[in-house]
């Protein structure tokens, strides 16, 4: 399961499994960000390319209006994930602590 | 080995995420391999999905322990050949413009998997996807992108 909300302001807190099944719900949330924000993902234990192709539909969004969707909390395989991707190149991410 | 047969759908997925840990669990599978490898089961499958379309045939995913790690092999019926070994790799390198979602699911399991092989059998019109992951692999990946 997945869950994505509010954090603090200007962030985002996503938990679980972003995976085909869940990535519409994920991608109907993250359209209703604006400006700058952090999605913490310290909670989340899975993506599949489903679920980059929401964080990359954001990003392209939220760019093209001045803002950026930053990666925070991110687990080591996720890191992996992310820089067979290229996202590393697309993304500022901060890996779990 | 252990096999269950998932309905060609998304709804699919939770249950083989169940079935991938049942399975680890009871034949003593590196837990640290069970993310690796739900995502290369979630990727082939749902390509199945997506481009299966004239099947409504369940999928056969088949999981076993082998010398440190774990073989999968998926079986999809009645449907066209399609090489998932032989599809183009993604440009990783392109500017944020140029980059589209989608087109990432191959070309990351060519990258976090040790080995994938494709064979299809024309008789019963059968595509089976077999590949294999150990944890020796896995330490080599998380050193290489560790830096």
């Amino acid at each position: 399961m997945l869950a994505i909300d509010h954090g603090a302001p200007g962030t985002v807190v996503v938990k679980g499994r972003l995976d085909a099944a869940q990535a519409p719900a994920a991608q109907a949330f993250l359209d209703g960000v604006r400006g700058t924000v952090t999605l913490d993902c310290s909670g989340l234990e899975y993506i599949s390319s489903a679920g980059l192709g929401v964080l990359l539909k954001t990003q392209k969004r939220l760019l093209a209006d001045g803002g950026k969707l930053r990666l925070c909390g991110v687990s080591r395989h996720l890191q992996d994930i992310f820089g067979y991707s290229g996202f590393d190149q697309l993304f500022e991410i901060e890996p779990a602590k | 080995m252990t096999a269950r047969m998932f309905a060609r759908s998304f709804d699919s997925l939770p249950a083989m995420v169940a079935f991938t840990a049942e399975v680890f669990d009871r034949e003593g599978i590196d837990p640290a391999l069970l993310p690796v490898i739900d995502f290369a089961i979630e990727e082939l499958f749902t390509n199945m999905v997506k481009y299966g379309i004239g099947s409504t045939a369940d999928v056969r995913v088949e999981i076993g322990r082998i010398d440190h790690g774990v073989e999968v092999t998926l079986t999809d019926y009645d449907v066209d050949r399609f090489d998932v070994t032989a599809a183009p790799d993604a440009d990783v390198s392109l500017p944020i413009e140029q980059r589209k979602p989608g087109g990432l699911g191959l070309h990351l399991i060519r990258r976090l998997l040790d080995s994938i092989e494709y064979e299809y059998r024309e008789a019963t019109r059968q595509s089976r996807i077999t590949f294999r992951k150990t944890r020796a692999a896995q330490e080599g990946a998380v050193h290489t992108e560790g830096g």
